[in-house]
This record gives C-alpha cells, structure tokens and sequence, in this order.
C-alpha cells in the first residue's frame, strides 16, 4: 500500500502540484472552496432554528442536532404538573380548598407555566422569549442566525405574505412557504456539493472500471464493451431521467445511481484510449515479462499514468455535476421536498417573478461555486498541459 | 471507412430497441397510468352526478368496466406483446394518439418542431458567429488585457447556465421586478393576428430575443475556449514558422494557413445541428414559456402521456444517434488524416 501511495505521488506530480499552486487564481479558488464545503457540515452551528443549549430547571441540553431530550424532559414535566394541579383542584373536601391557598397558587402558576413552554417548545426563539419573560433562570443560547432550512416562519411574519423581501430578520427573505431563503442556500450549499462528488466518484469508479477493463485487455472484449458504451450514449439522457424519476419518487441515493449510469460514459471512453496508449510501453511489457498479474499491473502501473484526463475533468464533471441536479430540481424531478435546494428556489423564483430575491439568491449561490470551481478546473488543465503556448511573432 | 458509417447507423437499431423497451416497459408497470387515471375520471364525475346519497354503492366500478378501459388504452395485454404491437405500428409511422390532446401523436408532435427549430437554429447560429471571432481574436491576442477580460466573460458563462440567466433576465427586463422591455415570453403577443407584415416580423423577434441569448449563453463558453485553444495549438506549430519564414504577414498567416486548420474541432460540433431541437432546449421552453418539442415531452411526462412520451422518445432518440453519426462524418470529411474504424 505505501509503495502505492509512493507510486502514485511521483515526482511528476509533485511537480504538477506545485505548477497547480503557481496558478493563483485557482489555486485560492480551491481553498475557498474547500474551506467553505468544510465549514457548511458546521453549518449547524451559524444558522439553526434550534438552539446551541438549553437550560431548563437547572438542567442543560445541548440541542444543535435533536431537542428531542429537551421536548420528552418539558413533556413529561409538563404532564406531572398538570397531574399535581388537577389532583389538587379535584380534593372533594371543599373546606380544605381555599383558592387562596397558596399551594394551590404555586400549583396552578407552575401548571401554566409548563403548559405555556409545552405550546411553544418547539420554536426556540419563542422559548427564549418565554424564559425571560418568565424570570426562572432558564435560557436559551441560540446560534448567530436562528432560521432553520425547513422551518415554516408563517406564525412570525404576521401580516405578511410569503415570500417575503429581505429585511433584518431574514436576510434574504423567505420563500413561497414562509421558509427562509438564507438558510436554504447555505443548506443547499452543502447537499448540492456533496451529491455532486459523490455522484462524480462514483460515475469515475464506474467509468475507470470499466474503461480500464476494455483498453486494457482490447479485442473482443474492447469490441464488446464499445458497442454497449455506443448505445449506452444514445439514450437521451435528461429525458429518461425524467420519466424513471416520474414514477419512482427518487431520494438522495435513487438519483444519484440513476445520473451515475449516464454520467461514466465519458470517463470510460478517456481512460480506455489512455489504457491502450499506455499499455504498448516498454514498462508495461517488462511487467507483464516478470509475471504481475493483470490486477496489479492495471491498478499500480497502468492507472496511476493514465488518471490525467481523469483529473482535469474532475473539476468540470463537478460543475455538470450541480449543474444537472439544478436543473432536474427546476423542473420538479430532483430530491424530494422540503430538501433545500437551488433549483427548486429557481422554480419558484419562476412563479413569483416579482419576488427578485428568490432568483437572485440562488443564482448568485450558484453563479459563485461554479465560477470557482471553473477557475479550479482551468488551473488544473493548465498544469497538467506540458505544452507551453508558444508562437512565432 | 464506409464500412464504420454502416456499423453506426446499424447500431441505431438495437439502441432504439433497447430504449423503447426500457421505457415502454416501465410505463406498463408505473402506478397512476392511464387506466387508474380514467377511473378516477369516472369516479369524480359519479361523485358529482350522484351526489353523497349514492355512498360507496354508487362509486364502485364494476370489473367489466376496467376490462372495457384496459382495452382502449391497450392494457389488457401482457406487455410484451403490447410493445410488439406498439412497435409494429411505429415502423408504420404509426405513433398512436395522444391521452390530452386527442389527436395523433404525430401531429401533436409535428406542431412542435418549426418552433423549437426556430430558436434552436437562430441560437446555434449567433453561438457560431459570436463564439468564432472571439475566440480568434482572444487567440491572436493571447495574455494581453482583452483576452484577461473576455475570459471573466468566458467563466460567466462557465458558471450560469442558459436557463438560469433566462429566469434572471425575466425578472430584470421581462417585467418581473424591475424593467419592463421584454415580453414574459411565448412566441407571440397576443394582437398578433392584427398586426401587419412588418409588425409580425418585428413581434417575432422581439419574443426571441430573450431565449435566443439563453441557447447562445449555453454553448458560449465551450466554443470560444474550444476556437481559442485550437488556434493556438496551430499558431505553434512548424508549418507556421515556415509561413513567417517565408515573409508572409501576420494576417496572411493567421487567417490564410492556420485559422482553417483550427476550424477543424469547431467544424465538428455541426453535426449536433440534428439534436438542436432536443439538447438542453426543454429548460428554455419552460423557462419561456415556448410550446415546443421539449415542453411537449416535459408535459407528456406530468401527464402521464404514454403515446407522446414515447413518440418524443423515438424522435429523440433517432434525431440524437443522427447527430453523432453526422458529428464524426463530418470530422471525417473535413480533416482527411482521421480514420475511424
């Protein structure tokens, strides 16, 4: 394994590495957009419709993720002392129930209480709001931006209509559903990014595997496989997505195996010319003379020579990669509701076109990833490329 | 040579099989086809008809009546030979008739091409026309400031996708939110019959302008890297040196020798001139509203359309393989060092 990974890190790619890190433009693009990919699995903790923690009667909940410890804690709370009131307001002896009893007061305050935080534990700004109102010690510390992806904010806009402008409180406004756009993008971010390399690698595990398989071993098997690669490519793509996803509600998963089986094509076409250019060299021969077997000499000699245009397509396949996605979420094909999703920002931005900000929002969000990825994916090319433009005059 | 031409246009058989197969297939077997759809149809007008009193008594259907259904819409036989059938009359130029419009599928079909075809050409064409001279000249000009600047509009388009900016022009110039220039889109205002010669002339272009750009804006940024980086390539190599050699001017240089050998790649990508009417069009017709061959499949897909599905399907499909085949005969013709085998 180490003399694989040292294989694979050759001097020539060192060197490419660092022509790669030459080229300013891209290079800071990839920071930027690694950092932000980092930083948008933290995105819990910026903007959040659930609180950082929780502390109630003297306990603390850590609610980023679930407050679902903290509802049970305030429900089972909230029945007991609903029990502890009823039982005491039900005693038949009437001459022992005087309502200015103070126990009965401190009971009845106590039962009011929970069953005001019981009404509204579900929203935390509320609940914040209901603990300082309420003067016990309890509080809520909530995230820098407290709207959550998929949280309807209809209770709070009051008057208003959804979609709402940009104002102080949402800052980009909210969508048709009264849900905030902000939160939406930076969530979207994160799903777009993630299904689009994930849908890359594995189109690239797929297309490698099997370009490999058919340059390397040629003949009948490249005759073979090229025929199937040929009327695999003719199917009209975005259309038969469409129809399988018509019928077949897809989820994150579905959609991703339904693209890959379109998307490897490419990739097997360029790692099979790669193969059969490769595999006539002299390295290969003396491979084969000492008796590697096939499985070696395919992954440890041949593959690591031949992931070029494997990697300067990466970043292009990334682009078309968030770009399908969009568009199948535009038209009503992609990830199911409520997913936070660009394109489905898009088609509404379409109904309600005098709601600017539901346009503009995600196609900035989108017009930024994929101008840094392009700027990525130009460097990376231009590393690779051992031709140095020259010309006469 | 001819030999490979033969083998490609073969090969559009079995694909074409295998495609309609797929899909035929799985709208046999998809819920909420066709029949379910009539008795639902059936069930709310006796809802209305009947009013409550008739209860569930009155929304029944009886199994003779779903018999009678799955034979009009050709279900009642297993699905193999309904695609056999199916299949039979398609090489009759047969497509069947559409669920929603209530006419053959062929003429449903063929209302759509010329509009598709008119903003699918007239954007392919502007793409060629701007993206040529750019790229010649961001070539000619490689590293000074024009090509630095052309190049932000190159990643622009890199980055927004036809159909995206389409929506934001909408909502910048087509009324939306801001300015109010252009039209929200279809093909025509609706006093079109009223309007003179000229005036039907000036509304149709004014209605494509908008979706114009968007189809330009999807191949811009491709094409112009693609002419610039060929140009280059050329403007490097020895038969170059031997030009300047000569004496012979820049100008000679560039557009005489090496600006047709650079044409070579862009040449190519005539080919997908067949597929104009399917590729990438269907989120600018339902950006802009155009009823045109992919808006007609995008609804025949909402609306469980079966026999247009699958008519779109067959044109897609033939028109797609076309396009490839052309797209390498092509290559083939113009630069004579290609063999394909």
């Amino acid at each position: 394994m180490n003399k694989r990974i040292k294989s694979f890190f050759s001097p020539l790619l060192i060197k490419r590495i660092k022509k790669f890190r030459s080229f300013k433009r891209g290079y800071y693009s990839l920071l930027i957009i690694g950092i932000a990919y980092l930083l948008s699995f933290f995105a819990e903790f910026i903007i959040n419709d659930k609180a950082l923690l929780v502390k109630f009667d003297g306990k603390k909940f850590v609610t980023l993720y679930s407050d679902v410890s903290l509802k049970k804690f305030i429900f089972a709370k909230a029945i007991e002392t609903k029990e502890n009131y009823f039982k005491y307001k039900n005693i038949p002896a009437t001459d022992t129930l005087n309502l200015s009893d103070e126990k009965f007061i401190t009971l009845k305050a106590e039962y009011e209480r929970y069953d005001r935080i019981k009404k509204d534990f579900d929203n935390h700004r509320v609940l914040r709001k209901i603990f300082e109102e309420q003067k016990r010690g309890d509080w809520v510390i909530l995230v820098p931006y407290s709207y959550g992806p998929n949280e309807n904010l209809l209770d709070e806009l009051g008057d208003r209509n959804p979609p709402t402008g940009p104002d102080r409180k949402n800052f980009l406004g909210t969508d048709d559903r009264g849900r905030d756009v902000l939160a939406r993008l930076v969530y979207g971010f994160r799903i777009y990014m993630t299904f689009s390399l994930l849908l890359t690698l594995t189109s690239y595990i797929i297309g490698i595997f099997f370009g490999a398989i058919l340059g390397y071993y040629g003949g009948k098997v490249d005759f073979l496989g090229l025929r199937f690669i040929e009327i695999w490519a003719s199917i009209p793509f975005l259309f038969t997505v469409m129809v399988i996803s018509s019928i077949m509600i897809p989820n994150f998963t579905i959609l991703i195996v339904i693209l890959s089986l379109f998307y490897w094509i490419s990739m097997a076409r360029y790692i099979r010319a790669e193969f059969l250019r490769e595999k006539s060299n002299d390295y290969v021969q003396a491979a084969v003379a000492v008796g590697v077997s096939d499985r070696k000499i395919i992954l440890s000699h041949i593959l690591p020579n031949s992931l070029t245009p494997a990697i300067s397509f990466l970043p292009f396949t990334i682009i078309s990669g968030i770009a399908v996605l969009a568009s199948l979420d535009f038209l009503g094909f992609g990830l199911p509701e409520p997913t936070p999703s660009w394109g489905q920002l898009l088609s509404q931005g379409i109904s309600n076109l005098s709601s600017w900000w539901l346009t503009f929002s995600p196609m900035a969000a989108m017009f930024l990833t994929l101008m840094l990825i392009a700027f990525i994916g130009e460097a990376v090319r231009e590393a690779l490329d051992p031709k140095i433009y020259s010309r006469m005059k | 040579m001819i030999n490979y031409f033969i083998r490609r246009i073969l090969i559009i058989i079995p694909t074409f099989l295998g495609v309609t197969f797929i899909v035929f297939t799985i709208t046999r077997f998809a819920p909420g086809g066709p029949v379910e759809m009539a008795i639902l149809r059936y069930r709310q007008m006796q809802m209305e008809g009947g009013g409550g009193a008739m209860g569930s008594h009155g929304t029944a259907i009886s199994e003779e009546m779903v018999e009678k259904l799955k034979k009009i819409y050709g279900f009642d036989k297993p699905f193999y030979i309904s695609y056999l059938i199916w299949l039979g009359n398609v090489v009759r130029f047969d497509l069947g008739e559409s669920y929603t419009y209530s006419k053959p599928v062929w003429d449903v079909i063929k209302a759509r091409f010329p509009i598709s075809l008119r903003f699918g050409v007239a954007g392919f064409l502007l793409a060629y026309l701007v993206c040529i001279p750019l790229g010649v000249l961001k070539a000619v000009k490689h590293g000074s400031t024009f090509d630095f600047t052309s190049s932000a509009l190159v990643f622009i388009g890199y980055a927004i996708p036809g159909w995206v900016a389409g929506i934001v022009l909408l909502v910048l110039l087509g009324g939306g939110s801001f300015l109010d220039i252009f039209p929200l889109g279809g093909i025509h205002s609706m006093d079109y019959e009223t309007l003179s010669l000229f005036g039907k002339f000036w509304d149709n272009i004014y209605h494509m302008i908008l979706p114009v750009f968007c189809y330009t804006l999807g191949s811009f940024a491709s094409l112009t890297i693609l002419m610039k980086n060929s140009l280059i390539e050329n403007l490097g190599k020895d038969y170059v040196r031997t030009a300047f050699a000569k004496g012979l001017s820049e100008k000679t240089v560039i557009f005489k020798h090496t600006l047709r050998n650079s044409l070579i790649p862009i040449a190519t990508g005539l080919g997908s001139v067949f597929s104009i009417v399917i590729s990438g069009a269907l989120l600018i017709e339902k950006v802009f509203n155009i009823h045109g061959f992919g808006l007609l499949g995008y609804n025949s897909i909402l609306d469980r359309d079966y026999p247009v599905m699958l008519g779109i399907l067959v044109f897609s499909s033939i028109l797609y393989m076309l396009g490839n085949i052309f797209s390498d005969f092509l290559y083939c013709v113009i630069d004579p060092r290609i063999r394909l085998d």
